[in-house]
């Protein structure tokens, strides 16, 4: 991150805090090129709630992924776009940067630091072979080496070598000798000072979610703790470094209804109060509507129409959205048979050029299936509110 | 339950699988017919054969000679060995220690080659030193113990002449104590540093040619599971915490692909108790296997009693040793239900 980046290009919208520019992100497979994200592009404005709906397989997670570089490669490759990104680390100030070009290690710097997220199974997400203290920890022995040593009473105390090695002890970069040495007299008396700094933190961060009883759940390990405890522990774990952007990836997915709300709750308020600017991914269309601000729908690796959410659940243009929220059961309607859009999801190996929905609009025109439609937006009143349709471009 | 209580309990339940080995042994062993032929020559004449017999109770009925034997094991007596023209009792701790030093160099080439191996071709998916890797451990799951230690005595000893085979320097040995049997060991309670490199030396070419199936068959499941355990969404996680791809690695991702490949490594214990019979004789080594082999060709059934007994201690003992590791390794492991 150095100070060439912030250049003309990475000039980024004052309100926005991450915006996706024709992001590609294409896997090989033996059939050809699977085009799982093709051409997406969305803002994320500062301290809101973007949700980013769309139906499994849709690319939807790729693209978070994409975020922090997730992507395993290969068989994934990033065909193109970037990611603009405001770091607003408080020591150097803000800046601009893109996260697609960044190094190993300077994404490193950042993931679980400034961007964290949220994955959708919590009993997957975590190890099993470990404590939830030492999981939790892991973020502050990475990013708050400083806030560990405070809370050890031993910033600035130490010198030379030693300050050296405890720091390389803290970060987990000590190699197996050194990381022995601290289990005995002397270098133990540090080790234990550091044990119980980080305790504090991570029951402090714990506590932060609600979790009851902090000091004993973080002596446990996952398999012993329930479903929504695990999420808290997860979202904990997030949160612990006040990140920038919060991405979650269908946080609530794997948790039981009722634990789900509670989980959705946590999310919002802690969003709320760290005024943290969130990705949302949901495939569950009236569940964003309730918590997100601005609403971006995807659909076979592009996004077909985004803004806010009520304009988007009372005026939808697109005729996937339209589909998508006739096909949700309402209190309203008279009990009978549930809408549904017809046909299934097309391939995304080697697509066609064409709007993707073809296949299945109710709305086709003669020259859907050869031009591609442009995210434009709708009206000159509502300009946030933009649809890739060939229905609305003049 | 604790690990503690669960050791307990399992080695109360040792004695009665022990008994239950020792009935199934002296069955198994008794099938090849009465053991009275070793303790005969051709000058006897009937009466003295006779007096043999009822020496070693030979003229008892099967069940009974049972306990005579059992009798005898209490009372450390655990017969005659006729290979060794001496008492079982006296000759079995000298061969027992070369072959137990033996096995656990082997062991310890097996299980660290085996692990780092499996770790770094895991790590490594697809690419090159992957490849190389599944050569290495394919040909060495594939070729015979026999054929492989042949190999190598005929390129290092015979062509090259850089490991000698055979035990020990006699010239060096001699002059030192040997309270444990062990030889590396012994060498260096004496301080002996030229003794103790001699040990090595001798101990690496049938080390490695025992230990080269074991360490295949470590590094691929060790491989196998790492791979698993990679594509885990908690790596990810580990990942998305911003920690170095070294402590992903070798925190989150290997000790849990360790679990199990320890259950494994346990099972290739046998393994290599098995191939010590082979390696021994190729390599010239003075211990229980060679012993054993010319034990089982002459019918000397004292000493084959009770190497198969004490085997099978020791496997049990490895098996509890196993389960205390895999329990340690993964905690969702409930001892004991």
């Amino acid at each position: 991150m150095s100070p060439d980046n912030l250049d003309i290009q990475n000039s980024l919208d004052k309100d926005l805090i991450a915006s996706v520019t024709d992001l590609k992100v294409y896997f090989e497979s033996k059939q050809g090129m699977v085009h799982s994200v093709d051409g997406v592009s969305f803002d994320i404005v500062d301290g809101e709630m973007m949700g980013l709906v769309g139906e499994t397989g849709c690319g939807k997670s790729v693209t978070a992924r994409t975020f922090m570089q997730l992507v395993q490669s290969p068989p994934g490759m990033l065909a193109g776009g970037n990611i603009k990104f405001r770091s607003k680390n408080i020591k150097n100030g803000s800046q601009v940067i893109d996260l697609l070009d960044l190094s190993e290690n300077q994404i490193r710097e950042l993931r679980g630091e400034r961007i964290a997220m949220i994955f959708q199974d919590p009993g997957k997400a975590l190890n099993p072979g470990l404590t939830i203290r030492t999981q939790v920890a892991e973020v502050f022995q990475e990013h708050r080496e400083n806030d560990v040593l405070e809370e050890a009473g031993l910033k600035n105390k130490l010198t030379g070598v030693t300050e050296y090695f405890v720091k390389k002890y803290i970060k987990q970069e000590a190699g197996f000798l050194v990381t022995t040495l601290f289990k005995i007299p002397p270098l133990s008396t540090y080790k234990k000072k550091i044990d119980s700094g980080i305790n504090r933190l991570v029951a402090e961060a714990l506590e932060e979610t609600q979790i009851p009883n902090p000091t004993k759940v973080m002596e446990r390990y996952p398999h012993e703790l329930s479903g929504g405890m695990k999420q808290r522990v997860m979202i904990a774990q997030a949160i612990a470094c006040n990140p920038d952007l919060l991405i979650a990836d269908e946080p609530t997915t794997a948790l039981d209804v009722t634990v789900q709300a509670r989980v959705l709750d946590l999310i919002k308020e802690l969003q709320k109060r760290h005024k943290t600017s969130v990705l949302y991914i949901s495939h569950d269309l009236s569940l964003v509507r309730r918590i997100c601000d601005r609403i971006a729908v995807m659909y076979a690796g592009q996004i077909v129409e985004t803004g806010d959410a009520e304009t988007i659940f009372n005026q939808p243009k697109h005729p996937y959205t339209q589909g998508l929220i006739n096909a949700l059961p309402s209190m309203s309607h008279e009990r009978g048979k549930l809408e549904a859009i017809e046909g299934i999801v097309p391939e995304l190996i080697e697509p066609e050029p064409g709007c993707r929905f073809v296949s299945r609009c109710m709305r086709r025109k003669a020259n859907c299936e050869e031009i591609d439609p442009k995210l434009k937006p709708i009206s000159e009143v509502n300009k946030s509110h933009k649809v890739a349709c060939l229905l609305y471009e003049a | 339950m604790q690990i503690r209580d669960y050791i307990i309990r399992r080695l109360m339940i040792l004695p009665i699988l022990i008994i239950g080995t020792s009935i199934i042994v002296f069955a198994l062993t008794r099938i090849g017919g009465s053991p009275i032929g070793i303790y005969l020559s051709h000058e006897m004449s009937p009466a003295e054969v006779q007096e043999m017999k009822e020496r070693f109770h030979l003229d008892k009925p099967v069940p009974v000679q049972y306990f005579y034997w059992i009798k005898g094991v209490s009372q450390g007596d655990l017969g005659w060995s006729g290979v060794a023209s001496a008492p079982v009792v006296d000759v079995f701790p000298k061969k027992f220690a070369a072959t137990m030093e033996l096995a656990i160099a082997a062991g310890i080439v097996a299980v660290s080659l085996g692990i780092a191996m499996g770790t770094f071709a895991g790590a490594r998916r697809n690419k090159i030193s992957d490849h190389i890797i599944r050569v290495v451990s394919v040909s060495g799951a594939s070729m015979p113990l026999f054929w492989f230690a042949i190999l190598l005595l005929i390129i290092f000893w015979v062509w090259l002449g850089w490991f000698p085979i055979g035990r020990s320097d006699p010239n060096l040995f001699e002059a030192i104590p040997h309270p444990t049997g062990f030889y590396t060991i012994d060498a260096l309670l004496a301080g002996n540093f030229s003794a103790f490199r001699d040990a090595i030396w001798h101990l690496i070419m049938p080390a490695v040619a025992l230990g080269y199936g074991a360490t295949a068959i470590i590094a691929r499941m060790m491989r196998s599971s790492l791979i698993e355990e990679l594509q885990e969404d908690y790596v990810d996680a580990a990942k998305a915490k911003g920690l170095a791809e070294r402590v992903v690695l070798k925190k989150h991702a290997r000790r849990n692909a360790l679990v199990p490949t320890v259950t494994v490594i346990g099972l290739t214990f046998g393994f290599l108790l098995q191939g010590t019979v082979v390696a021994e004789i190729i390599f010239r080594w003075p211990g229980l296997g060679r012993w054993m082999a010319s034990a089982v060709l002459r019918g000397d059934q004292a000493t084959i009693m009770t190497y198969v007994m004490f085997t099978s201690i020791l496997f049990l003992f490895v098996n509890l040793v196993v389960d205390i590791i895999y329990a340690y390794l993964d905690r969702r492991v409930v001892l004991g239900d």
